[in-house]
Order: C-alpha cells, then structure tokens, then sequence
C-alpha cells in the first residue's frame, strides 16, 4: 500500500507516533514544538536537521533540494518568549521590529522563496527516556568507554552525565574539548593545572539547581556544559572553585553542546522516514577567538 | 590571593581606627572613625540625584548595616575571592553591582542546605562584612548612568560618545581601525580573557553601538552601527543575528564581552564618586574579573 505523500504534517505526524513520550505541544512561555514558519501541507522534499537554521544552513539545504528543516533554535534569534526567563533572555522583538529589521528580512524573503518548511523540535526530543543530545555529544568526543554505568538507568538516560576520564590537567581537558568539537570559545573557570578525572558533561544552560544535583555525586572534579548565565551559576562555580570544592567548570557553548545531538536526530529519523534524503548539517560555532 | 601588604598610610588609618588593636582592648574607648554602612548608604541615596526606587535590588544582602565598617570595597562582584581580597586589604563593607548569592533577586530559601552557602556566609560572618547591592541606581545615576561612565572612562571613549536620549541606544564613533585591532584593544583596556567575536578580522570599522543583553536592543542599532557589543547575552540572540548579518552580505561584527567587560568599569567610577562624600574610612574599587580564560 502506497503511503500518503510526505507533507509536512505527514512529517510531523510520523515523528509524534514514533518519539515514545506524551507530545507535548502547548507552551505558555514561548515556541511549542512544531512547524515555525512553512506550511504543512508543503511535500517535503529532503530533511536537514541542524542546531540552529542559519542563512548558511538555508542555503545548503536548498542547494542539496531539501525544503524542510529541523532544528533546535529558532530562525529569528528568540526562542519566542513573550517575558524574559529571570532576565536570561529578552523577550521575542515585536513584530513590527523583525518586519522592518533588513537582516530578518532576507531571511523571511529566503525562507519563502524557496518554499521552507522549518519544524522545531526540542521538548519532545528532550523528553525522551534515552538522551540523543548526551548521546550525540558523547559519541563527538569518543567518551563512550569512560561512562561511568548506572545501574537500571537507559546508557543515556538524562541523569546519567558521570564519566571517569583518564588524569589530565583542565587545561588540557578544556584543550581537548576545543579540537575534538572544533571549536574555539571554549570558557574556563578554574587553576589550568589542576588535576581532573571525573566529570559531569552537560549540554544546554547550566542552572544553579543541576549544579547542585550533580555536586551532590562524590569526588566530582568538572562540570561541562553549553552556556551559563553570569549571574547564577558562572560566580556559582568560581566560588566552589575558590572554596576548594570542585576544580572547574568548562562551558563549551551552546552549539558545540548541542549540535552534535543533530547528528543522532537524523539517524533517528531515518528509523521511521525512508522517502526522502535526511542530512545533519551542522551550523558551525558563530565565534572566533584572539589568540 | 593577591594579599596587599600594609600600607604606611594604611597603617595609620588603622591604627587610628582602632582596628589593629584586639576587641577587648577596643571595647570602651571612642573610636574616631564609626561610620556604618547604613550612615554610607544614606549618603549614597542623597546624592545619586533619583528618588529612590521600590522595588529595588539595592539592598543589603548579609551582615549588620548599623556595625561599624573599616573600608570599602566597590566591586563588579562580590565573590568568594572578592571578599577574602577584600578582607585582607581590611575592608568590611563591599559594594556590589551584581549579586552575592547566584541569583538575580539574592534568594537564599533554596540555599539553606547547600555547603557552598554555608562556607560563604560564615566568611562572611567570622570577618563580620557587610554586602550591599549598588544596581539599578547606580545606572539611574544622574547626570548619567555610573556605569557606562566608568565603562567609557576605561576605554577613553568619553569623546567618542554619539549623542541620544534614548540610555538603551549607546553609540560611538571612533577613529577607524580592523575589528581585530579594535577588539584587541578593547581586550587589554578592560582586562578580558573570554571575550568571544564573530566577524572579518580585517572589516574597517568605526562605528560601534552598545547592544547590551538582549536582540531587542541589539535589532534597532545593526543599522547605524558597524560592531555590535554585547555583554552576558544568550548565545541564540546576537551572535546568530550578526552571523545571519554577514551571510546577508551586509559589513558587520559583534563583540560578545563577559559581562564583568560590559560593566566592572563602573565600579571603579563608583569608588572616585563615593570619595567625594565619605572620607571617613578608605576606599577601594577590587575587580572580581573576568571569570573565565579560553585555552590558545
């Protein structure tokens, strides 16, 4: 029997049946999961999953003649909350602002000439029991033989972020980090010669409330995470570092803490999706560093 | 960390303070000097030319307001290492443009259990220091926001400063340089070890604007601006907003500061102010710094 075409809805249907958590689709905060911008009766031509639909990423996709894409962020540089979170973010433009901004502009224009379809997928993905963004970033940094097991908990189940590694310095683990994830901003806070082996890696924003959590794991030496904010758990950390309770914490960005979960994303889709070409294409780290 | 030794003069304002004696030989006499932090605090609200605000994050965090204080320390943060620097060149009152304890609003409900916590509070309770916040006032500040003044002061732009009425619309025109030359200067200027940029090296740039933390601030300025600054902003704002920019073909570059770059500069103008109306016991701006160093 012939499927239905693969429309955009078609597309998301099929990922709701197949993501094995209760799909959750109303947020009073800001962007649900779902399609942002496109319509869903579009017939998907090819899937790039990606961290965040950059200009670039646009354009490469179109250039491989795939319409929809699925990512993390936002195309508009808000994850679309209306009030800000505790002043960590402002509160999406109005409108008329990203109507009239010129950069907003030609990407709005990009994304209706060609037809793009963009879904965003987060909650639903974040909720399942195995993590695809800790698994994907595990897999990046070929950290897989020094996770530290836990009992009756999925591999990569949310919680369980501990791993043993080999004795380093932080300067040289925050080293390792920047060539195996390409990338440069990677932020220190710690004694560069300090001696590290156990390790709680994150992706995303680290809040102080998981820093508690995971503190609360002996003989923690490090915490890796995406983004903090430098009021709640940047001084949280220099101070636990100043006291003498753990040795560092190394934020590596929020792309490099999540992009590599895009990767694990396709692979998934794949599982279930097998009309059109799935690619991951990462967006990059924005920044570059002095040296 | 950073111990100062003893200045000659140091040493006769505390010894004139009483503060090199032992509590009980203190006990009974008349200092000379027995400002609180309080009686400071007044001064303050006196002369930062607002009236003052409810609600305000400007209030004393920890430690007795009416004791008497034998220093100040004015600071971009008051950290666990900002306070024993503090301690150690013997001030007790420190003057804190952003938090003590991890959160916007100080909220300690959470914390009563957290070993960090605990340690930090009795620091500050065994060398009896008092923490107040100088925040929203200290940018309400008239003629103008204390903290962009000294930001300003710091990187010698007090001239380069584009007239407007609008606080959320800071622009400069400075003399033409690279991106590059620019951020390096800005780099040694305001001590920074993460600061993070997207952009040419080699783009000519003259025109920067203050975007603040936020893509709304930063979303109206693009135009009039080559390089945008940005300080403790979410990474899924500007940085992807100037990339964006860029791939569009228009000429532009962002900055992404710490925030302690956007901002610590005006706890040092905070100390210069506060010597012109309290000048019983010394005054000090510490830097808590950049927290964060980027492997090269």
């Amino acid at each position: 029997m012939a499927l239905p075409m693969l429309t955009g809805q078609v597309l998301l249907d099929r990922i709701q049946k197949n993501v094995g958590v209760p799909w959750q689709s109303q947020r009073s905060d800001g962007f649900s999961d779902g399609i942002l911008h496109g319509s869903a009766d579009t017939a998907v031509t090819g899937i790039v999953t990606t961290f965040t639909p950059t200009l670039e990423v646009l354009r490469g996709a179109v250039a491989s003649r795939k319409n929809t894409i699925i990512c993390r962020e936002a195309p508009f540089y808000s994850r679309g909350e209306r009030a800000p979170l505790f002043w960590r973010n402002s509160p999406a433009p109005p409108k008329e602002m990203t109507d009239n901004d010129p950069v907003c502009r030609a990407k709005q224009d990009f994304i209706t000439q060609n037809n793009l379809v963009i879904i965003r997928l987060v909650e639903n993905w974040d909720a399942r029991r195995s993590d695809g963004q800790l698994r994907g970033l595990v897999r990046a940094l070929s950290w897989e033989k020094f996770h530290v097991p836990a009992k009756s908990l999925d591999e990569y189940d949310p919680r369980n972020v501990y791993f043993q590694l080999r004795k380093n310095s932080l300067g040289r683990l925050a080293q390792d980090l920047q060539t195996k994830l390409k990338i440069h901003g990677v932020r220190v806070i710690g004694d560069a010669v300090s001696s590290v082996s156990n390790v709680a890696l994150t992706h995303g924003l680290l809040l102080v409330a998981d820093s508690e959590r995971m503190l609360r794991e002996q003989g923690l030496d490090v915490v890796i995470a995406g983004d903090a904010v430098e009021w709640e758990a940047v001084p949280y950390f220099a101070d636990l570092v100043t006291a003498g309770k753990v040795k560092g914490l190394i934020l590596i960005g929020q792309q490099a803490s999540e992009e590599p979960g895009g990767g694990e994303m396709a692979a998934w889709l794949k599982s279930f999706i097998s009309e059109v070409p799935i690619e991951w294409v990462p967006a990059g780290e924005p920044f570059w560093v002095l040296s | 960390m950073n111990q100062t030794p003893l200045s000659r003069r140091r040493f006769c304002q505390l010894a004139s303070s009483g503060l090199l004696l032992g509590p009980s030989l203190m006990r009974g006499q008349s200092s000379p000097t027995r400002l609180t932090a309080r009686e400071v605090v007044e001064r303050i609200r006196k002369n930062v030319g607002v009236p003052w605000r409810t609600p305000t994050a400007d209030e004393f965090k920890i430690g007795d307001p009416d004791a008497p204080i034998t220093g100040i320390t004015t600071t971009f943060m008051s950290t666990l290492d900002l306070l024993e620097r503090s301690a150690a060149a013997g001030n007790n009152f420190v003057i804190t443009h952003e938090p003590t304890f991890w959160s916007a609003a100080d909220v300690v409900s959470d914390l009563r259990d957290d070993s960090l916590y605990r340690h930090k509070v009795n620091f500050i309770e065994k060398h009896k220091m008092v923490v107040w916040r100088f925040h929203d006032h200290w940018h309400a500040r008239r003629p103008s926001d204390g903290i962009f003044a000294g930001w300003n002061r710091a990187m010698g732009w007090e001239d380069y400063r584009v007239k407007s009425d609008n606080p959320f619309s800071i622009q400069y025109v400075i003399p033409e340089t690279s991106f590059e030359e620019l951020a390096r200067d800005m780099q040694k200027k305001l001590k920074l070890r993460s600061m993070r940029l997207v952009g040419d090296p080699k783009l000519r740039v003259s025109r920067v604007g203050n975007g603040g933390h936020y893509i709304l601030q930063c979303m109206p300025q693009l135009p009039k601006v080559d390089v945008l600054l940005v300080f403790e902003g979410r990474e899924w704002e500007a940085p992807e907003y100037i990339r964006d920019a860029i791939a569009a073909g228009e000429k532009k570059a962002l900055i992404q500061l710490p925030h302690q770059g956007g901002e610590e500069a005006g706890m040092d103008e905070c100390a210069r102010w506060l010597q012109a109306f309290v000048s019983e016991v010394p005054i000090k701006f510490i830097p808590s710094g950049d927290p964060f160093w980027i492997p090269i």
